[in-house]
């Protein structure tokens, strides 16, 4: 194996090569930790050039090979397995931005650039790349692409897939497929684009995209409502679209019990109301133009409140606060965004990534909270996420004081409950999440034949060695 | 169009008199076309430049029946030939003179099963005709975008299987961006049941992208769930001569702001096309009779009603209108007053294809670069190809908001298509570079079929060409569906 490493370092050089435990260890784990998985070595390449030698090398002896972003995903896809016979390929030295085009809304970047890097160089071009999710700091845009990311704006602007023109991706010969182009139409056989995008790095590596920018907003709202219900939540979004004028970018739904997890983990966080209540939406609208001088000038700010106040005479909403700055508004959005980081400090969790038809989320929400509780009494449910998208983290918190050992033997009941359930509500087991190493065999189980036999033509097609992140997404 | 494309080899196992029994077995007597009178038009294509021929042409009226009729070709390997309203303009659902096998037409299956309008969604099979699906939507209060010059004829099926673009894409993107779900009869005959209405599934591979642009060569397509969108309430037509592209662009530029993100379509056209359209289209006005040599065709849309006392879309565009006149971008301009005016400037657009069927032989590019560069591409395309043929007549036009130009040519006066033919290689190769040197597509929207096999072949790499065969040989392993469209295996 001496070999095989010297021949690492001759491509990408020491300063590219993690060959010390203590050094690999961060790479080795998830961001949940739910996985410790184990490699030969952590490989840093800092060009695309490198990538594809780097393959090449690994498609010639047949070591396997887990591409890896920022590591902050959900499913265990960018961890390796615990036999350590496997390189982790990390693409975070590939973090420049190669081109801001202004004129063509257009930005063309490295895979290991972090983020929120790209929304401060969109911004700084007055333009926005809408993709955030609460990982942002950290994640990178390669890791966002490889699982078709979500976030909070997918209401408006889509999944990640709609915010990318094209791509450069290494293939699993180690040959570069260039496919960086820059055109809104381009009908030329078929769409690699859609298929690297969300195949989690098992088709092959992405190296360079270039990705979609949108006119930057200039007049915002942001409000935290207190209502009776989830059905109350899907109620106040469905006239919401009319009142801002097509103008609503995101729509965040919360439990209670969420809410006293991150007032409880998350220093600085406050509830922003009096009164507790069962559920909350976070609401927030944008618009590129902006808010004429003077009171009532037709902001979205003044539009809000007057939508909000006939939601509370209707009863929908039972009472509600308007960000005043854009302090408050980070506030709000703090305790959406640290649900993921409290839960974590809690202990352990299983995480449902869901979604259903919008108009079943009500209905959804009610059965599935029963068979939680039915499958296990002292769970603590901790159900949030994208009502505009049909999209929840529909959560199962442990309960409280156990410890992952006495939790562990309760997930596969409370699962199959959540799934069956998911399945019959015509529901999608994996909304933004991917499939990684932790749906493997749900995915098996709920995907019938014909979709699963198709995919895997696919995977041993493109990927004849089984080289590229092997065992994750779909076993061939 | 070129004639010079080298037929690739296809597979040409025979449909026996024992098939044909038991085909008709599978479909009945309603389903099959023997007759070569009848088989005819759906062996020919669109522009009557490609003939075609089929051993028979097979109808199945459901799903089930067009996977077993695929099952049955697989299992002798026989070619097939999807099809839907046959409007293409690349070849890509007309048999090869050598084709053997059968021609599939979905036009049976032209059901619309369900449409949730509290869902924005609806469940449709293949064969339902574009104008069908437009209207069944505006029946609900609803809006499918889906609109090009051929929605009276052409079939949901063969809009998704090639992606199609029109006059929409600009606010509601490609055909890939209307759908939520497919079914799809796979080459071994296997039903694919990816119908989801889900807004968000991250679950494996993308399949349903995979299919859609095709063109038919990976499976057929026979049922799609598509997104639907609220209904326009206000909207707002004008025709404007104006100074040249790069004014259109600059005047699309200003008009997302003036119409608060409300442009739905903005076209360019030329002088000699709306001339062609008028002679050769019945019924068709000028609508400003100014002899300029570019026009723009826009149409603004909301959902929201105009309120009371309040400006609506019309009274918006009006202004913006006089002040894009006094920039000097607008010469002239007409706002539609009525429902038939408006029809009128839309009916110039939507008959170019038609008319420039009746006008004889002539070159025509889909191409599409940024959008920035439309004015120079125009500009230099017609340099090159007037270099190679002097009296070429340009007939440019185009859906400008995608960067994508409609790169027309009509033959010159008197000139036949036999002797067109003979300078349209050099013409083709000219064009295809230039866009290549401007880093755009070959093929904006209307896919590659026959037409393009070898442009594709040239410009794409050998990495990206590689890549699509393995593809192709993974999932359609005997090579029987649509056998050499798209691709060179």
């Amino acid at each position: 194996m001496s070999a095989f490493v010297d021949k690492l370092r001759s491509i990408v050089g020491d300063k590219g090569l993690i060959l010390d435990d203590q050094g690999k260890h961060p790479y080795l784990t998830d961001w949940r930790e739910n996985y410790l998985g184990s490699a030969l070595a952590i490989v840093r390449p800092a060009t695309t050039e490198e990538v594809a030698s780097v393959v090449k090398l690994c498609a010639a002896e047949k070591v396997a090979i887990v591409p890896q972003g920022g590591n902050t995903g959900m499913s265990g896809g960018g961890t390796p397995h615990e036999a350590g016979r496997e390189i982790v390929l990390s693409l975070t030295r590939m973090s420049r931005i190669l081109e801001v085009d202004t004129i063509g809304y257009s930005m063309t970047v490295e895979a290991g650039v972090v983020l929120k890097t790209i929304q401060e160089a969109a911004a700084e071009h007055d333009r926005l790349f809408p993709l955030s999710l609460g990982a942002e700091g950290s994640c990178t845009i390669g890791g966002n692409l490889s699982t078709n990311a979500g976030g909070v704006q997918v209401l408006h602007y889509g999944n990640t897939r709609n915010l990318v023109l094209g791509l450069e991706v290494v293939l699993p010969s180690g040959d570069i497929w260039d496919g960086l182009r820059a055109l809104k139409k381009d009908n030329t056989g078929y769409d690699l684009r859609d298929l690297y995008l969300g195949a989690e790095g098992t088709l092959g590596i992405i190296t360079r995209a270039v990705l979609k920018l949108w006119p930057k907003p200039k007049d915002h709202a942001t409000s935290w409502s207190a209502i009776a219900s989830p059905q109350a939540a899907v109620e106040l979004l469905s006239g919401a679209y009319a009142a801002s004028e097509d103008n609503v970018t995101s729509c965040e739904l919360m439990g209670r019990q969420g809410i006293d997890l991150v007032l409880k983990h998350i220093p600085g966080t406050t509830d922003p109301l009096a009164d507790k209540h069962d559920w909350y939406v976070l609401m927030e609208w944008s618009s590129t133009r902006p808010a004429r001088e003077g009171a009532n000038a037709g902001g979205l700010r003044d539009k809000m409140e007057a939508y909000l106040g006939e939601a509370m005479e209707k009863g929908l909403v039972l009472d509600a606060v308007i960000a005043q700055t854009e302090a408050q508004s980070k506030s709000l959005w703090a305790l959406r965004e640290n649900h993921s980081e409290a839960s974590k400090k809690e202990g352990p969790s299983i995480k449902f990534d869901i979604s259903v038809a919008v108009s079943k989320i009500p209905a959804f929400t009610t059965v599935g909270l029963a068979a939680m509780r039915k499958a296990l009494p002292e769970c603590r449910p901790l159900p949030f996420g994208h009502v505009g998208d049909g999209n929840l983290h529909f959560n199962c918190q442990a309960p409280a004081g156990w410890d992952k050992a006495r939790f562990t033997p309760h997930i596969e009941t409370i699962s199959s409950a959540i799934y069956d359930l998911v399945v019959e509500y015509g529901g999608s087991i994996s909304a933004e999440h991917g499939i990684g190493r932790i749906k493997v065999e749900e995915l098996e189980h709920y995907r019938g034949k014909v979709e699963l036999d198709t995919m895997r033509a696919l995977k041993r097609a493109l990927d004849p060695q089984n080289i590229m992140n092997p065992g994750k997404v779909i076993r061939v | 169009m070129p004639d010079n494309v080298i037929q690739p080899p296809i597979p040409t196992t025979p449909v026996t008199s024992q098939v044909m029994d038991a085909l008709r077995a599978l479909v009945g007597e309603r389903g099959l076309i023997t007759g070569e009178q009848d088989k005819q038009t759906f062996v020919t294509d669109w522009r009557g430049s490609r003939i075609g021929t089929a051993s028979v042409v097979v109808r199945p009226a459901t799903v089930e029946e067009t996977s077993k009729v695929v099952k049955l070709c697989y299992d002798h390997g026989i070619a097939i030939v999807p099809q839907a309203g046959n409007t293409g303009l690349m070849g890509g659902a007309t048999p090869w003179p050598t084709h053997q096998g059968i021609v599939l037409s979905v036009g049976r299956m032209n059901k619309v099963l369900e449409v949730d309008s509290v869902g924005y969604s609806m469940t449709v099979e293949a064969g339902c005709i574009l104008q069908t699906l437009q209207e069944t939507a505006a029946a609900h209060d609803r809006f499918f975008p889906l609109s090009l010059g051929a929605q009276g004829s052409c079939m949901i099926g063969g809009n998704l299987s090639t992606n199609a673009g029109g006059v929409q894409v600009l606010r509601y993107g490609n055909a890939r961006n209307l759908v939520l779900g497919l079914e799809v009869v796979l080459p071994n005959g296997d039903i694919w049941n990816g119908l989801r209405s889900l807004k968000k599934d991250n679950t494996g591979y993308d399949l349903k992208h995979l299919f859609m642009g095709a063109e038919g060569t990976l499976g057929i397509i026979t049922k799609a769930v598509l997104k639907l969108w609220p209904a326009a309430k206000d909207v707002a037509t004008a025709w404007m001569a104006i100074r040249d592209p790069q004014a259109a662009i600059e005047i699309l530029s200003e008009a997302h702001s003036a119409s608060e993100d409300n442009v739905e379509s903005c076209e360019l056209m030329c002088r000699e096309v709306t001339e062609m359209v008028l002679r050769h289209i019945p019924g068709v006005q000028d609508p400003l009779k100014a002899d300029t040599p570019w026009y723009l065709l826009m149409l603004w849309s909301s959902s929201r009603p105009r309120a009371e006392g309040a400006e609506g879309m019309a009274e918006k565009m009006e202004q913006f209108l006089a002040e894009q006149m006094e920039k000097g971008r607008v010469l002239d301009a007409v706002l539609a007053q009525s429902e038939a005016q408006t029809q009128n400037m839309w009916k110039i657009r939507e008959s170019v294809a038609e008319a420039g069927r009746a006008e004889g032989a002539g070159l025509s590019y889909d191409i599409s670069v940024s959008i920035s560069k439309i004015p120079e591409f125009i500009d230099k395309g017609i340099k090159a190809a007037l270099e190679i043929l002097p009296s070429l007549r340009p007939h440019p036009l185009g859906h400008i908001g995608d960067g994508n130009v409609h790169f027309g040519f009509g033959a010159p006066t008197g000139m036949d298509k036999a002797t067109l033919q003979q300078y349209a290689p050099a013409i083709t190769r000219a064009v295809n570079d230039l866009i290549t040197s401007m880093a755009g597509s070959i093929s904006a929207e209307h896919g590659i079929g026959i037409e393009k096999l070898d442009e594709l072949a040239h410009y794409r790499s050998r990495t990206e060409l590689d890549t699509m065969r393995t593809i192709k040989r993974a999932l359609d392993p005997k090579n029987i569906m649509n056998p050499g469209k798209v691709l060179r295996l």
